[in-house]
Formats: C-alpha cells, structure tokens, sequence
C-alpha cells in the first residue's frame, strides 16, 4: 500500500511544527516591518523552510490528513509564497542607473510606442481648440455657449489688468494648488475614461479644447489677447501636451478592448495597460511642473518678451524630450517590448 | 510560469495559485460587500484626516499671522490643501497599496490586493487600478464618485469580483486565511484490547464520512453531553454497524472508527491501526 510508511497525523505534525513555527515568524516578520527587517540567519532559512513547508502540504494532502492541518499549511505556505515571490525585476532591468533616469527615459519610449493614438489624441484636443478659439474670435455669443457668461467676463477682467498688479506669494500657492487638483485630476480620469473605448477620453479632450479655445478667443476678443498669450505661452506647452498625452493613453486603453489582435479583450487590455501607465506618470509629472510655472512664473510681473522667450524654450525642449529622449538605449527598449509581449 | 490552474473547481468564489514548487493553495477572492464597507473605511480615513490638518492649518494660519500678512498664509494654506486633497484623492491608494499590498480600510477588513498570478502587486499595478477608480465611478462619475455602478457590474460579470481597475491591473483582492495549527486528533483514553477485538480490520471510510466524523471529534468538548450523544446517535449505529461494532458509547464509537481510518498502516501508529507491531 502506497500510504504505508506515512506517519500518524500526530506524529507528523509534532516532527515538523518547529519548522512551520519558524516559517511562521520570519513570514510575520517580514509582512509587518519588511524585508529589510529580517535577520540574516532568517533570509538564509527563508527560502529552504518553505521549500520543506511545500513539500510538507503536499504529502499532507497525499496521505489526506485532517482538514485543518491542510488549511494550516496552505495558508502559511500561500503567506510564505506572497513574501518570497514578491520579485520585483526592475532591479535587473535598470543595471545600475538610478530610477530617474530610468522613468525619464521610459517616459518619451513610451509615448513614441503609442505615437498614433497620441497623434489622434493631439488632433481630437488641438483641432476643437483652434476652432473654439477661431469661433469666439468671429463670433462673441459663440464662447458664451460652452463656458458661463460670467466666468468668461470675470477672466477678460482678469486678463486686461495685466501682470504689473503683484498678487502676492500666497495667491500665487494658492492658484498652484488649484491647477495641481484641477488639472492632474482632468488628465487623470480624461486617462481612466478611456476604458470605455475611448469614447470618455474622446470626450474630455474635445471638451477641453473645445473650452480653452473658446476663452482664448473670447479674452482676446476684449482686448487682453496679448495678455493671455504671455500668460499661457509659459505652461502651455507642459501642460496643453500633458493633458493631451493622458487622453492618447486613454485612447490607446479603448482601442486595446476594441481590436485585441490575436489576444482575448482582457489579456490585450492588461498588456497596453501595463505600457501604457508610463505615459500617464509622465503626464502627471508634467502637470505638476505646469502647475509650479502657472502659479509662480506665468502670472508674475516679468517683462512679457522673456515670458515669450521662455514659453518658447519650453516649447523647444518639451518636443525635444519627447522626440529624442531615452533613444538607444536598446537594452530598456528590448525588455519593455518584452512586458508589453510583442517579441518581434 | 506561474498560472492559475485550469481544472474541475467547484462552484466556489477561490481562485488557485500554482506556485513554481507544484502546490496549489486557495485564496478566498473578496466579494463587493466586504469591500464596499472596506472602501468606505477609508474614506473616513482619508477625509477625517485632511479635515483635521486642514482645521491646524487655517488655526496657525490665523493664529501667527499678523494683520497684514493673513492674506498671503491664507493663500499658502490653500494651496498646500488643495495638493493635500488632490493626495487624497488620487494617491493615498495607490501608494500605500504598493507598498503594503493594503490599505486600512482593507487590513481591517482582512483584505489584500494581489496580482492574478498570486503575488504582491507593484507600483505600476497599485497605480493602475486606483486610477481607474474613475472608469468604475461611470456613468456617475462626478456626482456620487463611491457609486460605482460601471465597477459593480464588472464585479458581478467577472469570476473573481474584479472591478474595470482590477481588470485593466491584472490584480484581485482576497481575505488571506491563516489558520491557526490544530492538534490532530487522538483517540483518549486508547483502545483497550476488547475494544480492539471486535472492531474489523477493515474499516474504511469517504471523505465525507472522515470529514463529518472529525469535525464532530473536534467539538463534542463544546457540546452539551445530551448534544453529543444526539449526534452521535445520526451516524454511530450506521457504522457501527458497518463495522461491527455495537454501539454502546456512540462517540467511543466514532472515535474508534475514526482512529482506525485515519492511522491504519501509518508509521508509528496506535494500536487502534489494527496492524500490530507491523510498523515500528
């Protein structure tokens, strides 16, 4: 009988608890404080125990004993799996450069990965926004049909003072907070409706044109065209761009679901996902620098050719990053084709 | 590879893990429920502790700032809680989910976020599924953002209560189970010889016979003595029976038989196996 050399339950388990016990702490241990915290003794024990704990539930379930011995060491080997098997490969991946420059570079590989749906996402944002902008200019009652008559009134005030009227340090914080809040969140959930086949990110990025062309048009209209333009060249770039660059990632998100290729939807939506993430922490990224600039910089008494000037360099380099950052760098770009699971 | 089995499972709301060592555990997937009062929790959290730094901002605001410069710490405490809420909202998360593996909310519920292959997620995973928080709030995404009706239907339609977040992520959440080690159950006081005599050799019992017999071993201490001979009284005469063995003492009954089934050619077996000295 193949069960013959099996010990008792009892016995089995009195052998092999001081094992399980000490599975059991370093487990604990590392799930409470982290790795970091575990002896070296203990790291040295680790992977052996619960090699033996394995090896211990699946005779346990061979020679079937009790139900509660098997729940016991299933959940302590599933604690103990969770703990070893936390692999993270970046590690292998970065070599020895440090992380910001490993996201600075994986940032602009990933956009210029998905560079058609981010084209068609600059097209479905900057299209509407020219038209608003054109449309408002020939058109006064056009802007009051997509943004509210007062808020539009309040901004051509607001424009045609000018810079010279200091707001002060504190207005300044104050207005950063508000575009970080505002505008990160815009770019984010313009990402995450993207999930409905893109028509979510569609949608916010040709209302969004839509609105900012539309007041562009309408402040210069009042007089104040060459006040808003200085104020918007400084951050427009960072953050007309981020906001574009979130909804293509959306977009790329919703054309995974609807032509998955030769995947199931789910599986081609995890892989573009998992790609297409990076793009949205550069967005953000990007977003909060904009917010910085618009809050201290766009609004400041600055002569307005340097403000030009800048929002010029701005311009330059932003493009620059985008088109040629993180090029050959073969290795990176090798491993994410990899992850995003197209070998050729 | 590591990969969820594909085989007969039972109707049953696990998902099993192979691991690279062949054994297959179970995690209990997290059902909406748990996970809605989870998620509530730490809104609470979330919000009842931006309220609190945001009644000592304003307070030292206020407090240390003299007349003339109340409109410039104003103006700073605004924006540091506008970019505290916007922490709040989008960050809290996906932050302490990547590096936890849960939240408050969750930990008190017993909850933990995994990828669907049984590891710890990422930042990457952590990220992706708070953000898509806002696909899961469709269609009401703006005006009750913890309704999440688009996130509730994927969770019925999905075979592990994934949400469009946890979909997109590759990730589930499950209830870790972590039973405590029971001591196996032994026959006390042991077979007397006139026991031993007349049960049969042969005693042989399902699954679901040991199972019922040993969850009944288990508790007869907790159970009333009247309690226990009742339910002893279901099966005892059944399988004593079965067995030979008549039953005077129902529970002494099962117990033998159980004693018997579970240790027969084991080892170091009591002498209730019924194979004498053949395993030393």
């Amino acid at each position: 009988m193949e069960l013959a050399s099996a010990p008792t339950e009892a016995a089995f388990a009195g052998r092999r608890r001081l094992d399980w016990e000490r599975l059991d702490a370093v487990v604990r241990t590392a799930q409470r404080r982290g790795l970091p915290a575990l002896t070296p003794e203990q790291v040295g024990l680790f992977s052996p125990l619960y090699r033996d704990v394995c090896a211990d539930l699946a005779h346990a379930q061979a020679v079937r004993y009790s139900a509660p011995l098997v729940d016991y060491l299933q959940g302590l080997a599933a604690a103990a799996h969770t703990v070893l098997y936390s692999g993270r490969t970046m590690r292998s991946v970065r070599g020895r450069r440090s992380w910001v420059r490993v996201a600075l570079e994986a940032f602009p590989r990933a956009v210029r990965r998905h560079r058609v749906a981010m084209l068609v996402a600059f097209l479905l944002f900057f299209v509407p926004l020219f038209g608003g902008l054109v449309g408002s200019l020939a058109d006064p009652g056009f802007a009051a049909r997509i943004v509210p008559e007062s808020q539009l009134r309040t901004l051509a005030d607001a424009y045609r003072e000018g810079f010279d009227a200091q707001r002060g340090a504190g207005a300044d914080a104050a207005m950063a907070g508000f575009y970080v809040n505002n505008n990160v969140g815009i770019a984010l959930r313009c990402f995450a409706t993207g999930l409905a086949f893109g028509l979510g990110s569609a949608f916010y990025l040709v209302e969004n044109g839509l609105a900012t062309g539309a007041i562009m048009g309408y402040v210069a209209a009042h007089g104040a065209g060459a006040n808003i333009l200085t104020f918007v060249v400084g951050h427009g770039s960072l953050e007309l761009g981020a906001i574009a660059l979130a909804g293509g990632a959306g977009l790329q998100l919703g054309w995974s679901l609807v032509s998955p290729g030769d995947r199931t939807r789910v599986a081609s939506l995890q892989a573009s996902a998992r790609s297409v993430v990076v793009v949205v922490f550069g967005a953000a990224v990007m977003l909060f620098m904009a917010a910085a600039v618009e809050g201290f910089w766009s609004a400041s008494s600055a002569p307005a050719t340097v403000k030009r000037g800048v929002g010029l360099a701005m311009f330059a380099i932003v493009t620059a990053y985008i088109a040629l950052g993180g090029r050959g760098s073969a290795q990176a770009e090798a491993m994410e084709r990899i992850e995003a699971g197209r070998w050729t | 590879m590591l990969r969820p089995v594909k085989s007969f499972t039972p109707l049953d709301t696990d998902i099993a893990i192979e691991t690279p060592e062949h054994i297959v555990f179970r995690h209990r997937v997290a059902g909406p429920a748990r996970r809605m009062v989870a998620y509530l929790l730490d809104l609470v959290i979330c919000y009842g502790a931006f309220a609190a730094v945001a009644v000592v901002v304003f307070t030292v605001a206020f407090g240390t700032a003299g007349a003339g410069a109340t409109t410039e710490s104003l103006g700073a405490s605004v924006g540091f809680l506008l970019v505290l809420a916007f922490a709040v909202q989008w960050l809290y998360f996906a932050v302490l989910e990547a590096w936890r593996g849960t939240t408050p909310g969750k930990a008190a519920m017993g909850l933990r976020v995994l990828t669907t292959t049984g590891r710890p997620i990422g930042f990457r995973e952590a990220a992706l599924r708070n953000v898509l928080r806002a696909a899961d709030a469709l269609p009401l995404a703006y005006t009750a953002g913890c309704i999440s009706i688009a996130g509730l239907a994927s969770m019925v339609v999905t075979r592990h209560f994934q949400r469009l977040g946890d979909l997109a992520a590759a990730t589930i959440v499950v209830m870790p189970h972590r039973a405590r080690a029971a001591v196996a159950v032994v026959l006390w006081p042991p077979a007397r010889p006139e026991e031993l005599a007349r049960l049969s050799d042969g005693v042989r019992l399902d699954a679901d016979e040991r199972e019922a017999i040993e969850m009944f071993l288990r508790r007869r201490q907790q159970l009333g003595p009247e309690r226990e001979l009742e339910l002893a009284n279901m099966i005892a005469p059944a399988l004593g029976a079965r067995f030979g063995l008549p039953s005077a003492d129902p529970s002494r009954t099962l117990a033998l038989i159980y004693d018997r089934a579970a240790n027969a050619g084991r080892g170091d077996a009591p002498p209730s196996s019924g194979a004498p000295g053949s395993w030393s």
